[in-house]
């Protein structure tokens, strides 16, 4: 063995650290950055300062707390919350299928929560926290769908996807099926959550999130290594010494509850959990496939979403509307670049 | 005994059973080759010994332990295999994928250490892939990817090392320099290599025992020389050949009639 060699090594070890750390913690900074910021606009500016003593309970002003505390920091907070746990479960869902298509958003997962939602509101009329619940539950059942459909034989990317995209199409057509059934002031109401909003989010269901995120999140983290490993393979995972079933069915989970949480809270808010995780690639460098960057970016994502939503459009629109809108285009040069190279899964 | 052993070992997917009552010892410290005719269970046999397929009876034993009774990551730091199929990531380099095998040798929150990369050096020069350690795979020929394999399944540092098919899609003179390396990863440590391989004189040439499988038994093992016999290779292969010696080497060389 040559020094030249060891040193190379070390040098490239060095430089993707550097560049991982660099990158995660520029992302952390953004957030932050996005997060006073979306509490600062408003009818009623409010300065960095204002806004951040107000949240840290440093200052005492009834009217700026108001503002603040009471509407504009369960958004904030929200968009936040969701953001980062769409950001995780999407790229936990790209790298186990070894798939940029294999988003939540397109395996049936969404959908599952959708039709729950829709059919409570429509056929229970149930509201508030109650849908949520339903959300959930819907998420769980679909993904448990999933499972059972297309989990048998491990698992092969397209197959899963194809099986995915059968079992969204179906649970859409019940949702249209449900609304057709609805009354206008439900239906209404159905339609609202299906557009998917951070504002839509009550005290309780944010708590919740903030708490599973907590949890999640942080063993999110710890299994990246297992992650990294099952990405070459079953055979070569195992060869490794990683119990790959189980390695599989932890990361699953998490990845599942993570986006059944956040649609729960904030209603199906399309195309984050998509895009984080190659976003985060591009900047990490290839193959890097880290879990924080991706959450961190999914809430960079949502909360300009949601800045532009809000603030910066004549009216102001749902959140899903936006990355909706700047979704799609990127999922046709997704489609269009992935088919050209042939190497999408 | 040798390290890794084979008992009554029956071993199949699903409802079918491939191997059965299967015993086998793999010499220690040898290049050994496991051939046979295309769904003979050769694959099938070095996943069972590899622990990537539980036996439906008997047992695999690493060191005198049943390979089920023992935690995978200890099995993955004596035992190494480089699958028919590997996947790699999008846009992996070389350097980052070699690394990956030392996976079995950190832990939750252990750092990368100066052992580790040693190891990976060591491999990347074995395989003389170091040249290409900041490259994407996917820019390599297949020849200088599988090397990379091959490097990865190095620098997981095991003394017995597993490849299913590792020359094939490879031109001739990659298989050729293929089996050298392995040749030389033996002699220059010791390690025992057991490889499946389709090309009957290659494998003559390259390695020390021949293990020449039928219908999942084992139809002769041994020495080249002694294995590659015109009967055996109509009774395996069902050709009818001449075995002609080796010119360079004199190992046995299957010549169809």
């Amino acid at each position: 063995m040559t020094v030249a060699t060891l040193t190379a090594l070390r040098v490239d070890r060095r430089r993707r650290t550097v560049r991982s750390v660099g990158v995660t913690t520029a992302l952390a900074c953004t957030v932050a950055a996005l997060f006073v910021l979306t509490m600062m606009v408003g009818s009623y500016r409010l300065s960095a300062g204002q806004v951040i003593a107000s949240v840290l309970h440093l200052t005492d002003n009834p009217s700026v707390d108001f503002v603040v505390r009471g509407l504009r920091l369960p958004t904030a907070l929200a968009a936040l919350a969701v953001g980062l746990a769409l950001g995780a479960s999407g790229t936990i869902f790209q790298q186990l299928l070894r798939n940029p298509l294999a988003s939540p958003d397109f395996v049936g997962v969404t959908s599952g929560a959708s039709l729950a939602a829709v059919s409570g509101i429509v056929l229970l009329h149930a509201a508030g926290l109650a849908v949520c619940a339903y959300a959930l539950g819907g998420a769980l059942l679909a993904a448990l769908l999933m499972y059972v459909l297309a989990w048998r034989d491990g698992v092969s990317g397209y197959r899963f996807i194809l099986i995915g995209i059968g079992v969204a199409a179906f649970l859409d057509g019940l949702i249209g099926y449900v609304l057709s059934r609805a009354r206008l002031t439900e239906a209404r109401q159905a339609m609202h959550w299906l557009t998917g909003s951070v504002g839509q989010a009550s005290d309780t269901e944010l708590r919740f999130l903030l708490y599973a995120l907590l949890v999640l999140l942080p063993a999110a983290v710890l299994l990246q290594r297992q992650l990294r490993a099952l990405e070459l393979g079953d055979d070569s995972a195992r060869a490794l010494g990683v119990r790959t079933e189980l390695s599989r069915a932890s990361l699953l989970a998490i990845a599942v509850l993570l986006v059944a949480l956040a649609v729960a809270v904030a209603g199906p808010i399309v195309f984050v959990a998509l895009i984080a995780g190659p976003v985060a690639n591009r900047l990490l460098g290839p193959a890097a496939g880290g879990i924080a960057a991706a959450a961190l970016t999914g809430a960079a994502l949502l909360l300009t979403a949601d800045l532009v939503a809000v603030h910066l459009l004549p009216v102001p629109l749902p959140t899903g509307v936006v990355t909706g809108a700047v979704g799609a285009p990127y999922l046709l040069w997704l489609l269009a670049t992935t088919n050209r190279q042939g190497v999408g899964g | 005994m040798t390290r890794l052993n084979a008992q009554g070992l029956s071993l199949g997917y699903d409802d079918r059973t491939i191997v059965t009552d299967l015993s086998v010892d793999i010499p220690d410290g040898k290049v050994t080759a496991i051939v046979g005719a295309n769904a003979c269970g050769k694959s099938t046999l070095l996943r069972g010994l590899a622990r990537l397929l539980k036996p439906r009876a008997g047992a695999v034993h690493l060191d005198g332990v049943p390979l089920g009774g023992m935690s995978t990551v200890d099995v993955a730091k004596v035992l190494g295999l480089l699958p028919q199929s590997p996947v790699a990531p999008d846009g992996v380099t070389v350097a980052d994928l070699v690394s990956r095998g030392r996976y079995p040798h950190q832990g939750w929150f252990r750092r990368w250490t100066d052992s580790d990369h040693e190891a990976v050096a060591k491999a990347l020069e074995a395989t003389g892939t170091a040249e290409l350690a900041n490259r994407p795979l996917q820019q390599l020929s297949g020849g200088q990817r599988q090397r990379v394999w091959v490097a990865m399944a190095l620098a997981q540092d095991t003394d017995l090392l597993l490849l299913d098919e590792p020359t094939t899609f490879l031109d001739i003179n990659h298989q050729v320099e293929l089996l050298r390396l392995l040749r030389r990863l033996n002699q220059e440590s010791g390690r025992t290599i057991v490889a499946v391989l389709h090309d009957l004189n290659l494998a003559s040439r390259f390695c020390d025992h021949i293990i020449a499988m039928a219908d999942g038994s084992i139809i002769a093992e041994g020495p080249p020389v002694d294995v590659i016999t015109a009967e055996l290779v109509a009774k395996v292969f069902g050709l009818a050949c001449v075995i002609v010696p080796d010119p360079v080497a004199g190992t046995p060389i299957v010549v169809p009639a």
